[in-house]
């Protein structure tokens, strides 16, 4: 057994001893070389060091520019057009007896058609902490037109202070509010009325005491020429009369968590003048007439109240509502330098106008809204009183279903519902409601 | 039977058939906060595993990143490391009408690195928002040695750059702080250099160590401990957060619920945070 032990150590020897390598393949390295290979990698990652320095300081510069965009393109069906005109709200339809207002620049009916609504593109360069400048041309198939154009300071120290200078959006929550996230396609007649083209060239003074001190409170001073979306667009370039509007709007935002609930709530007030252009007999707020000259001031003023209620029920749902109330002026005629083509009229009006929208969000695909809003463009006559057609209040019904194709497309159907005030004393359409409802298909592309 | 009923009836099957074939698999996206990356991960690991047929998937990109991804629909959960902008919920109302849904679910502390040659060991808060505005610039201002402070930050994306950008720097960071992506690669770049100072979550500081954090002159140095970050004495301290565009419902509601669980909550120091309790 000892002898089978001995030859099976021996055996196991001369198999250890076969796998030692007496002399190893393996060159030893010298620190010279290493140091080579280290030091040509070192020039390498500098040589590459060098390129990138320029294409980062690039990079960098590029990153302070922020485009985005949107495009709204739709199909409409409606069986009168809904459009302001010299003697009307309405432009009815054509060739028919039905209307006292014929299409002059198309003889025949037109019922529906394919509209591109929108198609913006915003440049956003913030070169240093605090600054921004905004370029908005909105991009249409016979003009490019400026929508936005602002320089905006933030102040660094308390961060609660903001300057606006430029062409911008009037202070409103409808104003403001995007239509690229509105549910409702259009917005309220009283906004489109009050604030055409949404914008106006001037200065905004902004407090937020949210990011300092967290209280949010938000209140907005702004000082504009008054006459953006008025008149022919070469007169609404500067100012028409020197004397500017004032608009102030202050909102406060209460939180209530636990309930998933939040309600914004505002006031503002908008205090201007209407200069006459135009002389002629105009009418006063009494429905009186009287003879304006050029140069005479109108009144131009109204204070309004908003509320917007988010409420975490199976999902979003927020009710939003806003009201305005006091007196708008202007002189009509489509050539007059501050004619309000939504309020073609010549004299002085108590307005009150108001709307209430419903907003239900459905998971992250499909909304549906619903909207009640009046505008009654003179509060001091109604029915057979109100003698001409501008001064019918209207009610719009309107409903929109909106699907979110993907993360950037939204397909909305939309229907609105324009109710308008009967009169026997205007007559004609106006002894009934004009059958004026619009349906809308939508596609928005936004980026 | 009635041809229209069964006509009814076998498109009412199909509708729901497909409809029901869309709910099979559980799916929850979360995205955001590189924080928290792991630490959800681990979340997301634990929990599919007890629940099998549900699917959790985690990514990282940034507390800014994963809270745009929440506003555009693309994620049902976005962490983030710091809490959400006024700016942020008013798009969360726009797109949603809502005010989005909170939820902390850790702690953490922000540890501010130094290489372990450096003779510092403490700073008081105001000194470190000195040092990384730019204004301090040499060692030797704060009792180190006469050398130039190098700065390594993270990408404005990152709520742990918002975070201490608002609680510490409390202005903007000094051009020459050099920004790197995620935390462990400002732990590796001050592991290296004698000179370098950086911050991150306090899970990462290996191979470097931390500095003793003052409130003001008069108060103790303190270090990023456990301890010291749960019961909130460390001074540079916060909460890790998830989000939602609304009260969670379904398989996003069972899994949050179970991350604030006892189950979930004890995962959390395995991975170098602090549960809530």
């Amino acid at each position: 057994m000892k002898k089978v032990i001995v030859a099976m150590a021996v055996l196991c020897f001369g198999v250890a001893s076969a796998q030692e390598v007496t002399n190893d393949s393996i060159k030893p390295i010298s620190i010279d070389s290493l140091q080579q290979a280290i030091n040509m990698h070192q020039l390498k990652f500098d040589a590459l060091n060098e390129q990138l320095s320029p294409l980062q300081e690039e990079v960098d510069r590029m990153s302070k520019l922020k485009i985005s965009g949107y495009m709204q393109v739709q199909y409409e069906m409606y069986n009168y057009q809904d459009v302001p005109t010299a003697t009307g709200p309405l432009q009815l339809k054509p060739g028919t007896a039905e209307t006292n207002v014929p299409l002059t620049t198309n003889p025949t009916d037109v019922t529906n058609s394919f509209v591109i609504r929108r198609a913006r593109v915003k440049f956003t360069y913030k070169p240093i902490e605090g600054v921004a400048f905004v370029l908005q041309p909105n991009f249409s198939f016979s003009a490019v037109t400026l929508k936005d154009a602002y320089v905006q300071l933030n102040d660094p120290w308390l961060n609660t202070f903001q300057l606006w200078v430029g062409q911008f959006n009037r202070p409103d929550y409808e104003v403001e509010f995007s239509s690229r996230d509105r549910i409702i396609l259009e917005r309220s007649r009283m906004t489109t009325i009050l604030y055409p083209q949404e914008r106006d060239l001037g200065a905004k003074f902004v407090v937020d005491f949210v990011n300092k001190y967290e209280i949010p409170l938000k209140i907005d001073f702004a000082a504009f020429n008054g006459n953006f979306g008025e008149g022919p667009i070469a007169n609404q370039v500067s100012d028409v009369d020197s004397d500017k509007d004032i608009v102030v709007r202050a909102t406060y935002s209460l939180k209530f968590p636990n309930a998933g609930l939040g309600i914004d709530f505002g006031g503002n007030g908008y205090f201007g003048k209407n200069t006459v252009f135009a002389a002629g007999t105009y009418s006063d707020i009494n429905n009186n007439p009287f003879t304006a000259a050029v140069g005479d001031k109108l009144d131009k003023h109204w204070i309004g109240a908003e509320l917007q209620l988010y409420y975490d029920v199976l999902g979003g749902f927020a009710l939003k509502s806003q009201f305005n109330k006091g007196v708008i002026s202007g002189t009509s005629g489509a050539a007059i330098i501050n004619n309000n083509p939504s309020f073609n009229f010549s004299g002085e009006r108590e307005f009150i106008g108001y709307y209430v929208t419903l907003e239900k969000n459905f998971g992250s695909k499909y909304q549906a809204a619903v909207r009640y809003d009046s505008w009654d463009p003179n509060a001091r006559l109604s029915g057979d009183a109100v003698t001409v057609a501008p001064d019918l209040r209207v009610h719009t019904w309107s409903f929109a279903f909106d699907y979110f194709f993907n993360n950037y497309t939204k397909i909305a159907l939309g229907y609105s519902m324009p109710i308008n005030e009967t009169s026997s004393t205007v007559g004609g359409i106006y002894n009934s409601d004009v059958k004026n409802n619009t349906t809308t298909l939508r596609f928005q592309v936004s980026f | 039977m009635n041809t229209t009923k069964f006509k009814i009836a076998t498109l009412l099957v199909v509708v729901m058939t497909i409809g029901f074939s869309f709910t099979t698999i559980n799916k929850v996206t979360v995205k955001g906060s590189d924080t928290m990356v792991i630490l959800s991960q681990k979340w997301a690991e634990v929990y599919m595993k007890k629940n099998p047929g549900t699917s959790i998937q985690v990514t990282g990109g940034g507390s800014g990143v994963g809270l745009a991804a929440l506003i555009n629909g693309s994620t049902d959960i976005a962490n983030s490391s710091r809490p959400i902008k006024p700016s942020e919920v008013e798009k969360l109302k726009a797109r949603y009408g809502s005010l989005g849904v909170e939820i902390p679910c850790a702690k953490d502390g922000l540890s501010v690195y130094l290489n372990k040659a450096n003779p510092v060991t403490a700073l008081t808060l105001k000194q470190i928002g000195q040092i990384f505005a730019g204004k301090i610039t040499n060692w030797k201002e704060v009792g180190g040695a006469d050398a130039p402070i190098k700065l390594y930050g993270r990408e404005s994306s990152s709520g742990t750059f918002g975070f201490f950008k608002d609680n510490v720097v409390k202005t903007d960071f000094a051009p020459t702080c050099q920004t790197l992506p995620g935390t462990a690669a400002i732990v590796n770049a001050v592991k290296k250099d004698k000179n370098s100072i950086g911050y991150g979550g306090a899970a990462y500081a290996e191979g470097v160590k931390d500095c003793g954090v003052k409130k003001d002159d008069k108060s103790p140095a303190i270090l990023p401990t456990a301890a010291t970050i749960k019961n909130k004495t460390y001074p540079i301290t916060r909460y890790l957060y998830m989000y939602l565009k609304s009260r969670p419902t379904g398989e996003t509601k069972e899994f949050i619920d179970w991350i604030l669980s006892p189950a979930g909550q004890g995962l959390i120091e395995e991975v170098g945070y602090y549960p809530l309790k």
